[in-house]
């Protein structure tokens, strides 16, 4: 929280290198968006929690 | 001997050039002979409506437009106005795309209206409409250079937004009301172009005493200035387009294959060579942009940390592209293979340390 554009991105992709699964906590307007760009670049899954909150997945699902 | 990362002067990549060189020679003497009311019934007037006369029957012969269709406007935000607003009717829906520009979400937030998503390509799916019915067709964005599909299918009034066209290209058969941003052809700012096809279907949304468009307040030295650098800059365009599909084509291979990671706007076959938006994976626009400038490169971001209203661009948003990182490039014919590759290689080094 309170970290801009591509702070929030950066240390997700961080966090999923050690882990499958990484809840993100962003209020930056910008990381919806990103996340749904980031998600189809580097092949990996989302779901959206509430407004800030998004649980990310490590792979496709199938 | 240089090396590939020496500065070639400062090459400027922004979306804003200087007057055209020809219109540059001219400007001067427009103001000197052309400062006059031209409705007015002396001397200086009678020389001031034949200049203008002459630049407007010059931009519609550039423009595809009869010469009777178009007004210049002083501001482009008075453009869409009388674009848009001109043709609403009390039970007309407003249709516009999700990357139309922000003076169309403001109309939209006046009107009845509804919007258009865009796919991954940046192209909308336009609906029938009823023939009330008003569409703001984006015909090129501005940010990515993304042509549109063609409107046919659309039954009711169609106003074309071609604040990004500078080429002659064939307005769709459907236009009702269309307009030009006379930067765009390297003309002089705070000049729009204003076409009205049918003064039967438009009715002037601005407080007016004469129906017709007579109270438009322009300049008259600056229509004539951008009727000069309209015709400069089509022939130039016309000479250099392949030349120009070539270095896009060049710069996006560079971007996928030296640095990787990187989110192109649209493809090349639908797009305008000269426009160029990408972005950038775990690098940060501001820090990029800053340091292009400090290597000698202006470029433009739509990215949110390189804006005022800490926003992303809608455009990048509406199209599910990457939003942050985002460099925008208009390509022009003073950048050399030299330049560009200059560019390309201060750019790898600033991403390559970013993402260390």
């Amino acid at each position: 929280m309170g970290l801009l554009c591509p702070i929030p991105i950066i240390r997700l992709a961080q966090a999923l290198r050690e882990n499958d699964q990484v809840l993100l906590l962003s209020d930056d307007p910008a990381t919806f968006s990103d996340l749904q760009a980031w998600a189809r670049m580097t092949e990996n899954t989302y779901k959206q929690l509430s407004g800030s909150e998004f649980l990310v997945t490590k792979g496709v699902d199938n | 001997m240089g090396s590939v990362t020496e500065n070639f002067g400062n090459a400027n990549f922004q979306s804003e050039s200087p007057l055209h060189a020809s219109a540059q020679e001219f400007l001067l003497d427009a103001f000197l002979q052309g400062w006059a009311n031209p409705s007015k019934g002396s001397f200086a007037s009678k020389k001031a409506a034949i200049m203008l006369d002459q630049a407007k029957e010059q931009i519609a012969s550039h423009l595809g437009v009869r010469v009777e269709q178009i007004h210049p406007v002083s501001n482009i935000q008075s453009g869409y106005a009388l674009g848009v607003q001109g043709l609403m009717g009390l039970d007309s829906t407003l249709f516009y795309s999700a990357v139309d520009r922000s003076e169309i979400y403001a109309l939209a937030k006046e009107n009845r209206s509804e919007r258009i998503p865009v796919s991954l390509a940046g192209l909308a799916d336009y609906p029938q409409g009823e023939p009330n019915d008003v569409l703001s067709w984006q015909w090129v964005n501005g940010e990515t250079g993304v042509l549109a599909g063609n409107p046919g299918n659309f039954q009711g009034k169609t106003f074309v937004d071609a604040t990004a066209v500078s080429t002659l290209r064939q307005l769709p058969e459907n236009w009702s009301t269309a307009l030009w941003d006379s930067i765009t052809w390297q003309g002089p700012a705070s000049l729009a172009i204003f076409a009205l096809k049918d003064s039967s279907i438009w009715s002037n949304p601005f407080p007016h005493t004469s129906p017709g468009l007579e109270e438009l307040s322009f300049s008259v030295p600056l229509t004539v200035a951008s009727a000069i650098a309209l015709e400069a800059h089509q022939s130039d365009y016309t000479a250099a387009e392949n030349l120009m599909r070539s270095k896009n084509e060049g710069i996006r291979k560079f971007l996928a294959t030296e640095i990787g990671d990187v989110d192109i706007a649209g493809n090349l076959d639908s797009t305008l060579p000269h426009l160029l938006s990408f972005s950038i994976l775990y690098a940060d626009a501001k820090i990029v942009q800053d340091e292009l400038e400090a290597a000698g490169f202006a470029v433009d971001s739509g990215s949110a940390c390189s804006s005022a209203n800490m926003e992303p661009s809608h455009v990048l948003a509406a199209m599910g592209l990457l939003t942050h990182g985002n460099v925008r490039m208009t390509i022009r014919l003073e950048h050399t293979d030299q330049i560009i590759d200059s560019f390309l290689s201060h750019l790898k080094r600033i991403v390559d340390v970013l993402r260390r």
